[in-house]
């Protein structure tokens, strides 16, 4: 019995529901030298801005229990070496290519935005609200629903294409969030970015990472990420990019259930560099065990 | 891809060397590339672990990982017994290239840094000289002094309590003998950051070439998560040491 992978979220034809999360998998090119990435759904890029950035000084990463941490700085080669240099390496291939992208203001949000929309091969954009906002202190934009909600609206004119919003975890009642999300006119949500935390060198009293706090991430968020997806689910009608901690398929279907309708694989590409393949091929076998056909079925499938 | 362990030979010191035999020959394996090693298939630890290769075979069915025990994952490592399996990717990154017409080569190194000098003096093709500076702690931690005077090469100990070679760092004779008149043609070096950084800025007063092996922290090893950067010198972007390095010539970035 063949089990259905398919499905169009927001817009999106994904040959199946296992994605590569921004921060994790560069701009698409470098897992080339692994697998052939066509065999799965898509894959997000690296947090893209309108110029280059250099990021934070290392060290950047550090081991965390069942996870890892990183304060990485939003490193990234800016919007025109993306297009012009790495773009054209896969935009034939048969996968669904979605831009994150950020600013330090919300007219470069817009602008990166209305660029990003004018991209052949960008399906889709991710917007990720966990930067510093440059006129608000440095408080990341996604840490107040007045200023999402600014962002997004703005944001939302400027393109056609399905725009994503990744919610960050570091707030009281993401439920809100994802619902300002909603009537701003996002097309969807990506759940969750990494929680913040922070580890220290006892010997030397200073912190392991250069940048002091860093973003947790890896199994030890997983149970967190499940928990914040299912929430969202019941606040909103738009579809859910499950992320956090993904380690394995029966992860996969845990998201799912929980009310994801497509899942990104993150930190676990590191160790793995084959996992999100090694998923896709997995998947149908387990959802065969499971009595599913079709793994729609199992969205939002949690019975309680 | 799996292998299985062969050895696990106690060094002395919180040393120890992993044999391994790939269930399939690995291509391209140089003296200064490295291997991610999986501790645990669980998720504790998480990361695999960054390890530069020791001695190898030329046909990529065996190589070797000298090991210290410094936390969770490499006390894992040292539990390994001949048969068990354990999950490598690599080699990857840059190795150290012995220059065209080189004859005299020079190698300062510390701790588990005289790893990539193994097999870099097993696979020494021509006329080469090999001097090798092990510097160390104390005696105990003077690791493969005798192997590398085995295969040919002359080796200079220095241990910071004297203990056996010169009393002091292991810049010291390296600073003794150029200062005698002697001069490599080329300085490779491993081991520690401070380390590493006095040898280059010693090669570089003397006019030598000098390659260092970079080792920042980092997550994946083929340059997706962009952790492992340092600065090239006199710029202001941040490059990856896993794919750009881990060997970097020493005039190429901030040490």
């Amino acid at each position: 019995m063949p089990v259905n992978l398919a499905n169009n979220i927001a817009g999106l034809n994904l040959k199946n529901p296992i994605l590569g999360a921004s921060g994790t998998f560069g701009y698409g090119t470098l897992y080339e030298r692994f697998y052939d990435i066509s065999v799965i759904g898509g894959f997000v890029t690296k947090a893209l801005s309108l110029k280059p950035r250099a990021g934070n000084p290392a060290p950047r990463i550090c081991e965390a229990p069942g996870g890892m941490l990183n304060a990485i700085g939003l490193q990234n080669i800016g919007i025109d070496r993306f297009v012009n240099q790495k773009l054209p390496k896969i935009k034939d291939k048969d996968l669904v290519i979605i831009a994150n992208f950020f600013g330090e203001t919300v007219d470069e949000y817009v602008e990166v935005a209305s660029r990003l929309n004018e991209v052949d091969g960008v399906h889709g954009l991710e917007m990720n609200i966990s930067c510093p906002n440059r006129n608000n202190e440095g408080l990341v934009f996604g840490a107040s629903c007045q200023i999402t909600e600014d962002v997004v609206k703005a944001c939302r004119k400027v393109t056609n294409k399905p725009l994503f919003v990744k919610l960050s975890p570091n707030v009281a009642d993401i439920a809100k969030f994802a619902k300002v999300c909603e009537d701003s006119g996002a097309d969807g949500l990506s759940v969750i970015n990494t929680l913040s935390g922070m580890a220290i060198d006892i010997r030397s009293r200073k912190p392991i990472l250069a940048n002091v706090m860093g973003g947790l991430s890896g199994p030890a968020i997983k149970p967190v990420a499940v928990r914040m997806v299912w929430q969202c689910y019941r606040a909103v009608k738009i579809p859910i990019f499950g992320i956090g901690g993904i380690s394995c398929v029966e992860d996969v279907v845990e998201f799912i259930l929980a009310g994801a309708s497509a899942v990104q694989i993150g930190s676990m590409n590191f160790v793995e560099p084959e996992i999100c393949k090694t998923l896709a091929e997995e998947l149908p076998d387990l959802l065969e065990s499971l009595g599913v056909s079709d793994y729609r079925e199992l969205i939002g499938a949690l019975d309680v | 891809m799996d292998c299985i362990v062969r050895v696990n030979e106690e060094l002395g010191g919180d040393f120890f060397y992993l044999g391994l035999e790939p269930l399939e020959p690995i291509a391209d394996i140089r003296p200064g590339r490295f291997f991610m090693v999986r501790c645990s298939q669980s998720a504790d630890p998480f990361l695999r672990r960054p390890m530069s290769v020791a001695d190898y075979k030329k046909d990529g069915s065996g190589f070797g990982l000298v090991v210290q025990t410094v936390g969770w994952g490499t006390s894992l490592l040292s539990t390994l017994v001949p048969w068990d399996r354990i999950d490598v990717i690599g080699p990857f990154g840059t190795n150290f290239e012995v220059p065209d017409g080189a004859r005299s080569l020079w190698a300062v190194a510390g701790g588990s840094g005289v790893a990539p000098f193994l097999g870099l003096i097993d696979h020494a093709e021509g006329d080469v000289d090999h001097t090798v500076f092990l510097g160390a702690r104390t005696s105990e931690l003077l690791i493969y002094a005798d192997r590398l005077k085995e295969r040919g090469a002359c080796v200079i100990t220095a241990t910071e309590d004297g203990s056996s070679g010169e009393h002091g760092l292991v810049t010291e004779p390296l600073v003794k003998k150029l200062d005698s008149g002697e001069k490599p043609d080329v300085i490779f070096t491993c081991g520690p950051t401070p380390m590493m950084r006095a040898v280059a800025r010693i090669a570089e007063a003397h006019g030598i070439k000098c390659s260092v092996s970079l080792e920042n922290r980092m997550a994946c090893g083929f340059g997706a998560c962009v952790g492992c950067v340092t600065k090239k010198r006199g710029e202001e972007n941040y490059i990856t040491v896993c794919s750009r390095g881990p060997v970097f010539d020493s005039f190429e970035v901030e040490i």
